[in-house]
């Protein structure tokens, strides 16, 4: 009896894992709802982004508390859109800048993905030295990981 | 045939267009890449000067350097390609004049759609929070578009030069002394000047307010 109920568990447990797998590799069910996840990622970090370049561009007053918290803020909004290019956000364009070609060249986007993410990882560091002449250069270095990507990737 | 020696172009036409060399190529050097955006910026808004002040110059400035000396009619273009040797021009044949307004449009309208442009990494034009982010998005595919329009002017430019300079019409030496080589009879005709210090003068106040609004 003992071995039956285990066995009927550990079947029901592999049935529901198979059955729910395609589910779990993303979080989307509609392209639609992937675009906008993924859009409203970058949108965040495109306006995070744009914060941290006035005080490095000297548009602003450098404040490194805020630095540190927006480089930080970077780091966790850098890991946010990109589940959204796989499951039903795979091959979605509709109301999109996403080209094809991220699909078509799968292994180069997630290389140009890690650039990103290792260079915001790199940018929150520096600024915890609070000192803006080592901030710049990793600041520069994470805006080339953005034009990198979007150089092919993103619809004009 | 006697030839005599006038005074064509004013130091302003001249400085402007070797400034506009000068500039150009900055530009395209600093274009499409994030580490010179901001000398981008400054440069474009150099641009954004020259041109408007080149403009004005075109209407108040030397007789040479004025629109209604050189612009005809349109098909005009069609007559001078038919017999491109019938007439002697002084300034610009009919078709180099259309180039002229060309290009003078092209960049203009280059300069003022840098102003609005978003980079979608960090940079945003000074202008481009006044308007709608589609419009900014237009203007912005607009400025990358459009600057293979303005190569494609260049190009042509640099043809015709070459083919005026191979059937041993001078154009680059006056653009740099300012004097051209006439036949002696044209004289009675030289063209009115006005000393290029005014332009100069214009351009460095396009300059200051630009600068001071725009950067």
């Amino acid at each position: 009896m003992r071995l039956i109920t285990t066995l009927t568990a550990a079947a029901l447990t592999i049935g529901l894992a198979t059955f729910a797998a395609p589910a779990l590799s993303s979080a989307f069910t509609k392209a639609e709802d992937a675009v906008e996840y993924r859009q409203g990622a970058f949108k965040l970090i495109r306006e995070n982004f744009g914060y941290m370049s006035g005080m490095v561009r000297g548009e602003i007053d450098f404040d490194a508390d805020q630095f540190k918290q927006r480089s930080k803020a970077l780091v966790h909004l850098s890991n946010i859109p990109f589940d959204a290019f796989t499951g039903a956000g795979e091959n979605a364009t509709n109301n999109s800048d996403a080209l094809p070609a991220i699909w078509q060249n799968w292994s180069d986007f997630e290389s140009k993905r890690d650039a990103f993410q290792s260079a915001a990882v790199e940018l929150a560091e520096a600024a915890e030295s609070g000192n803006i002449r080592d901030i710049r250069p990793k600041f520069m270095a994470t805006a080339r990981t953005c034009q990198q990507c979007h150089e092919g990737y993103r619809a004009d | 045939m006697s030839t005599v020696t006038i005074h064509l172009w004013d130091g302003f036409v001249r400085g402007f267009h070797w400034l506009l060399v000068l500039v150009f190529a900055g530009l395209w050097y600093t274009g499409g890449n994030i580490d010179y955006i901001d000398q981008h910026h400054q440069l474009g808004l150099v641009m954004l000067a020259l041109v408007l002040t080149r403009i004005i110059w075109g209407f108040i400035g030397s007789q040479p350097a004025r629109f209604t000396t050189f612009m005809q009619s349109p098909f005009a273009i069609f007559r001078y390609f038919r017999r491109p040797t019938q007439h002697e021009y002084l300034t610009h044949n009919p078709a180099g004049a259309y180039m002229v307004v060309i290009m003078l449009g092209l960049l203009l309208a280059q300069a003022i759609s840098g102003l609005f442009t978003d980079d979608a990494i960090f940079f945003r034009g000074p202008l481009a929070q006044y308007v709608s982010n589609d419009t900014v998005r237009a203007l912005t595919r607009y400025h990358k578009q459009a600057f293979d329009f303005i190569l494609i002017a260049i190009a042509l430019h640099l043809v015709a030069v070459a083919i005026y300079t191979i059937l041993k019409k001078k154009l680059i030496k006056p653009m740099i002394t300012g004097k051209k080589e006439v036949a002696s009879a044209a004289v009675a005709n030289a063209p009115a000047q006005r000393h290029g210090g005014w332009g100069f003068l214009i351009l460095v106040v396009n300059l200051a307010w630009i600068f001071y609004f725009l950067s």
